[in-house]
């Protein structure tokens, strides 16, 4: 698969909020869109070019933007895709992949608590590594190394 | 029918027990030692349903002797201090030189130390590993189904001070934030003999013991 055979599906689906199809690097390749079509976009990879298991959902802090990441697998293409969309700082929401891949839940919600991306119409958004009641997002880069003292949380009434 | 007919086997004889001196080889009488009087177990054969009422009266008539505090305590102490069973339960790499202890080579039973599955039945946590802020409300729940008397050994760096990880997010600073613990083993992770050697000094605290 060449990036002008993901082009050709991608562009009639999502028009304008393709963003780039990036040259591949080795078996990868690397889609970008915008995030209000990352729900055609998931359909499309999945259904149209037959990336059937999802690999891993994660989140990278760009401290203005924060972008979102999602490693795709073909077993006919023998093949990774990488879908990317990046989302304001000021208001970090996009929507779930769980309704097309299953798998996407638990990275989700490791996602969202480790570097604080909201993602809409997940079944279950609860805290994954870290108790119920943590307040804080450990893998942004706002947040504060040396200071164990004041992550201490109620741990008899959780 | 013919196995059943057949004859059974006589009963193998047995040497009668020698009355009178009883001598070595070479001819000299062997002296006979006499057991130490034991008030405790100056209790004869009785049976199961006799012993109870016959035992509380023995203790009680020591108990007006000597004083409860005198006679009861050291006894419990004794039997505390020689029957330590310790949650069964790893955290991280401390659970394995803790698991190692209780093998062929270092043998913690011969201390009368037994790891439990129920914390019921138990009356040392030994925390062995790093403890995150996720466990650490189960490792309360824990300690708090653990009945009283209870003592609590940390393990190891990461449950003494939080170790390495003292600064990362997930990670609480000791162990001793949460539960009170009676004695620290330092060493990453410490070897069988360190834990032993923190199992003995507890032992230690134990028969002290006044209140």
């Amino acid at each position: 698969m060449q990036p002008q055979d993901v082009t050709k599906v991608f562009a009639p689906k999502l028009g304008a909020r393709l963003l780039g199809v990036d040259p591949f690097e080795g078996t990868a390749g690397r889609v970008r869109f915008e995030r209000t079509a990352a729900l055609e976009a998931f359909r499309a990879a999945r259904d149209d070019l037959g990336f059937h298991h999802l690999s891993m959902v994660g989140g990278i802090d760009w401290i203005d933007h924060r972008e979102v990441l999602y490693v795709l697998w073909s077993d006919a293409a023998r093949q990774y895709l990488m879908l990317s969309t990046d989302v304001p700082a000021s208001d970090p929401h996009v929507e779930s992949a769980s309704s097309v891949w299953p798998s996407a839940n638990w990275h989700e919600r490791e996602a969202w608590e480790m570097v604080d991306i909201t993602f809409d119409h997940h079944p279950d958004l609860r805290h994954l590594l870290t108790p119920d009641g943590y307040a804080f997002h450990p893998l942004l880069r706002s947040f504060k190394l040396h200071e164990p003292e004041e992550l201490e949380v109620k741990t008899r009434h959780v | 029918m013919g196995r059943l007919s057949a004859p059974l086997p006589s009963a193998p004889k047995i040497a009668p027990v020698p009355s009178g001196p009883v001598t070595d080889a070479r001819g000299a009488e062997l002296p006979i030692v006499q057991a130490p009087a034991v008030p405790f177990l100056e209790i004869e054969a009785v049976r199961a349903k006799e012993f109870v009422p016959a035992a509380k009266e023995a203790l009680t008539a020591l108990i007006a002797e000597q004083g409860q505090q005198k006679l009861i305590r050291p006894v419990f102490n004794w039997a505390g201090r020689n029957s330590l069973f310790p949650l069964h339960w790893g955290l991280a790499c401390c659970a394995i030189e803790f698991a190692a202890a209780f093998g062929a080579r270092w043998d913690a039973e011969r201390f009368g130390v037994l790891p439990r599955s129920s914390p019921r039945q138990c009356d040392l946590m030994i925390v062995n590993g790093t403890v995150t802020w996720k466990v650490a409300h189960k490792l309360v729940t824990l300690y708090e189904q653990i009945p009283e008397p209870k003592w609590v050994i940390a393990m190891g760096n990461c449950a003494t001070g939080g170790g390495p990880f003292r600064t990362a997010y997930s990670v609480v600073p000791g162990v001793d934030k949460l539960v009170p613990v009676d004695v620290y083993i330092a060493g990453c992770p410490p070897r069988p003999e360190a834990m032993l050697d923190g199992i003995l000094r507890l032992e230690k605290l134990i028969q002290e013991r006044k209140e």
